[in-house]
């Protein structure tokens, strides 16, 4: 028998779970549920040394462990942090790192072009996610936001730097995933921008997947630029034989044509991993092969009904039944007021355009008087619920 | 006068060469530790409570005690010489005029944490104190003192220096390493500390260039000696690079006994304001630690007479005190323009921010633009809020500290000089024109005066 790997327990929000030593505070949230499960923008689970740079994933650490349950002075990143027995985190019931959370979606925010009426990553952005979770509705920002110049890095991405977080996942992608590393970051602080030197091009069987890394819409495939946007295209699982990769990918369709073809993901919005291992695909997978004579179609991609995509998602959706019928029981509807009985307006004798502005109720109550009729329109209305018809 | 450990040889010509330096007793220290088991060495560093002197004051002999000891895993001791904080300039004077002493206390640190490569890092602009530096290493290497079995103790000590390319945030422990293993100098994320897993994975102690130095007379007179100057946990001398308005500016060696007011007015340090004038404001110790009007810096606010030590100028937290720091002592008399002096410090965060981490990567950025429109008389009465802000949420959410070091000056120039951000927004003509010299915080040795 395996040697049984010591647990820790660890309470996120009040909720108790067990996880292995060694293990996140955010996956550990992850085990529980996306309702705890701080954001996170540039962490990557399949990619090693990613997160702890963008910062939206802080949570509060109010009891370090059992033997120590000193809390943590400061907020932690989850993402690089790793629990400890008896460690007590609080994330959305923490008003500290949620408010530290605003700050860091308004920071994000104040160079990003918010141009997603034309971003192709819109509908499945996670800063937009993010922004709708934790931003607030205007900025303070007044200054000219800084912008770059579009780069075409090799045949098949296209770099926009204006729109890049640096959440440095795509350099991950160059290290681990690729031979040679092409790109990084070029100078610092907010001029720092990814780039290859001089504009070489990005020339490897995987660089495609540093699309599929990319939070936002830095990096876009230049085969589907501007072609649909997302929520219009059906996804749908398929495969084929590839000697390069897995095979295994997603294909986005409207009607018989394939508009792009991604690698699987996971409801974290990372790439699924297939017998433990992440799916990375091929470029000739993800480039070439638009045609669905190509493919093995499995089926369709199961997706988050909250999702935007899944709006146009063309499995039917489960209608609940209108309980009308069942209720009236073959009897017909019975309207709680006649609209004619409480207004006027529908009477000949009132010309509503000798009025000098729009009608109001008063208008008619003044009218009323002249008729001798004393009761407003709310005691008509009352008296008129005890009528039966 | 106080008692001179670091600097009292300065004054002897020639101190720079091997020669003059032995003359004086100079290495003795590396004779004597040489003959002392290494942990006793560490104990004695332990008993003597010399804290780091880079700025954040961490106990040196704890920091060696935590050094990870796995077998067959080279330890590294990194000396950190990318003194960038504007204003301090205390290690640069060590090594450009007594390079040596730099020498002897890295090869006695090197024995006693174990390291036979041991690194010291320069920043870039220092290239002329890095020859000087590189120099007193071979002179050193020439007499046996670095290098195989050096004196005939088994015990290897190798030297480099490795130039910086002059970035603030390789000042950083971690920064610098990764800089020293050739990557770019982005700070790493802790755990795990350098002290299990430092440069190239091993680990590794990164000391600043003071705390070194201090080692020398550490083990020549001995930790409990060592130990009795100062006062409380602030033992031993302490370089104190001062500048701005006064008429003395230069590095002094301190003992921590001595009250700040002594320290600018007195003839043997600053010697007071320059040009008659009076104190405004002062940053204890380097750009990055909040600053604090005469009135606070003078005395804490129990009323009690200030002291140059670390408790003394920690004295009522960030609210009303501030830090020793680095000890870059820059003192501001009443003619200068506290909202743009922030605005300086400002700038130079957002330049040196190394853009790993959003918060720090765009609030410096932010800070810096709302800072130039208050300068320059576009500001706005929410733009003061706005700062507070910006600067509340970059503080504690970064990876490294430079994040607060960027937060803590604009958090302190708003908290004490509000009235001088308000009176540049609702006088932008004239905020162009002149400084502002505000009387509020007048010197309180006036006041006694008059």
């Amino acid at each position: 028998m395996a040697e049984e790997q010591e647990l820790f327990k660890v309470t996120i929000d009040g909720i108790t779970v067990e996880v292995p030593k060694g293990t996140t505070i955010l996956n550990a949230a992850r085990k529980i549920g996306p309702e705890v499960a701080p954001p996170t923008m540039c962490y990557y689970s399949s990619l090693e040394g990613s997160g702890g740079k963008c910062r939206t994933c802080l949570v509060e650490v109010a009891a370090g462990s059992t033997k120590d349950p000193r809390p943590m002075p400061k907020l932690v990143a989850s993402c690089r942090t790793e629990v400890m027995d008896g460690m007590i985190v609080k994330n959305v019931t923490s008003k500290k790192a949620l408010d530290a959370r605003k700050g860091i979606v308004e920071y994000l925010l104040i160079n990003h072009p918010l141009d997603c009426p034309i971003c192709d990553q819109a509908g499945e952005c996670y800063l937009q996610d993010l922004s709708y979770d934790h931003g607030t509705e205007g900025t303070r920002y007044e200054f000219k936001r800084r912008t770059f110049v579009r780069e075409d890095i090799g045949p098949y991405i296209q770099l926009h730097m204006t729109r890049c977080i640096l959440c440095y996942r795509c350099l991950m992608v160059a290290d681990q995933l690729t031979d040679k590393r092409m790109h990084g970051i070029l100078l610092r602080g907010d001029t720092s921008e990814i780039s290859t030197y001089i504009s070489k091009a990005v020339d490897n069987d995987f660089s495609g997947n540093m699309i599929d890394v990319c939070p936002v819409g830095a990096l876009t495939d230049r085969t589907y630029r501007f072609k649909n946007r997302v929520w219009f295209l059906k996804p749908m699982d398929a495969h084929r034989d590839c000697d390069k990769c897995c095979g295994k990918v997603t294909l986005w369709n409207r009607g018989e044509e394939v508009f792009r073809v991604t690698s699987r993901k996971d409801p974290w919005g990372e790439v699924q991993k297939i017998d433990g291992k992440p799916a990375w695909i091929c470029n000739t997978c993800r480039f070439e092969k638009k045609n669905t004579a190509d493919w093995i179609i499995e089926g369709p991609t199961k997706v988050n009904r909250h999702s935007v995509i899944s709006t146009n998602h063309y499995l039917k959706k489960v209608v609940p039944p209108d309980p009308l019928d069942k209720v009236l029981n073959g009897r017909s509807p019975m309207l709680m007021m006649d609209i004619n009985e409480v207004s006027q307006v529908n009477e000949p004798d009132i010309d509503l355009s000798i009025l000098p502005g729009p009608a109001t109720s008063t208008t008619f109550i003044e009218r009323d008087e002249t008729k001798e009729i004393k009761e407003t329109p709310a005691e008509r209305l009352s008296i008129n619920d005890h009528k039966k018809p | 006068m106080s008692k001179k450990l670091l600097l009292k040889n300065i004054n002897i010509s020639g101190i720079k060469s091997f020669d003059v330096y032995r003359r004086e007793g100079g290495y003795q220290s590396v004779e004597k530790a040489l003959k002392m088991q290494t942990g006793d060495i560490v104990e004695e560093v332990k008993k003597s409570g010399l804290r780091g002197r880079g700025g954040a004051g961490f106990p040196t002999g704890m920091k060696w005690s935590f050094l990870a000891k796995p077998e067959g895993v080279a330890r590294y001791l990194v000396c950190n010489a990318d003194e960038s904080e504007p204003g301090t300039f205390k290690d640069r004077y060590l090594m450009e005029y007594i390079p040596h002493l730099l020498i002897e206390g890295m090869i006695v640190s090197s024995y006693a944490l174990g390291s036979s490569v041991s690194y010291i890092y320069i920043r870039g602009e220092y290239d002329w104190v890095a020859d000087i530096v590189q120099e007193a290493i071979n002179e050193a290497r020439q007499k046996g003192f670095i290098g195989k079995n050096i004196l005939g103790s088994g015990f290897d000590c190798e030297i480099y220096i490795y130039r910086g390319a002059g970035a603030y945030i390789c000042g950083e422990e971690t920064a610098l390493l990764e800089s020293l293993e050739g990557k770019r100098g982005l700070p790493r994320i802790k755990p795990p500390f350098p002290a299990i897993k430092g440069a190239w994975g091993c680990p590794t102690v990164v000391n600043n260039v003071e705390t070194i130095c201090a080692v020398v007379p550490i083990i020549n007179e001995g930790g409990e000696a060592y130990s009795k100057i100062g006062i409380g946990r602030s033992t031993g001398t302490k370089l104190i690079s001062a500048c701005g308005n006064i008429n003395k500016p230069g590095v002094y060696e301190i003992d921590m006994t001595i009250t700040v007011e002594e320290f600018i007015y007195s003839d043997e340090y600053c010697g007071g304001i320059e040009n008659g004038k009076r104190l405004k404001a002062c940053i204890p110790g380097g750009s990055s630690v909040p600053i604090l009007p005469a009135n606070l810096l003078l005395r804490t606010a129990k009323g009690e007479p200030r002291l140059m030590n670390y408790e003394s100028l920690a004295d009522g937290g960030f609210i009303t005190g501030s830090s020793m720091g680095s000890g870059g002592f820059i003192v501001l008399d009443e003619d200068q323009c506290i909202v743009k002096h922030t605005y300086t410090i400002s700038r130079f965060y957002h330049h040196e921010s190394c853009g790993q981490c959003s918060p720090c990567r765009e609030g410096t950025g932010w800070m810096e633009k709302i800072f130039y429109n208050i300068e320059n008389g576009r500001g706005k009465m929410k733009d003061i809020d706005l700062l507070w802000d910006v600067q509340r949420r970059i503080e504690g959410n970064t990876i490294c500290p430079f994040g607060d070091a960027a937060a803590w000056p604009v958090a302190a120039a708003i908290r004490h000089f509000r009235d001088e951000f308000e009176w540049h927004i609702l006088n932008p003509e004239e905020c162009l024109v002149r400084n502002y010299g505000l009387a509020n915080y007048a010197d309180p040795l006036e006041a006694v005066a008059s």
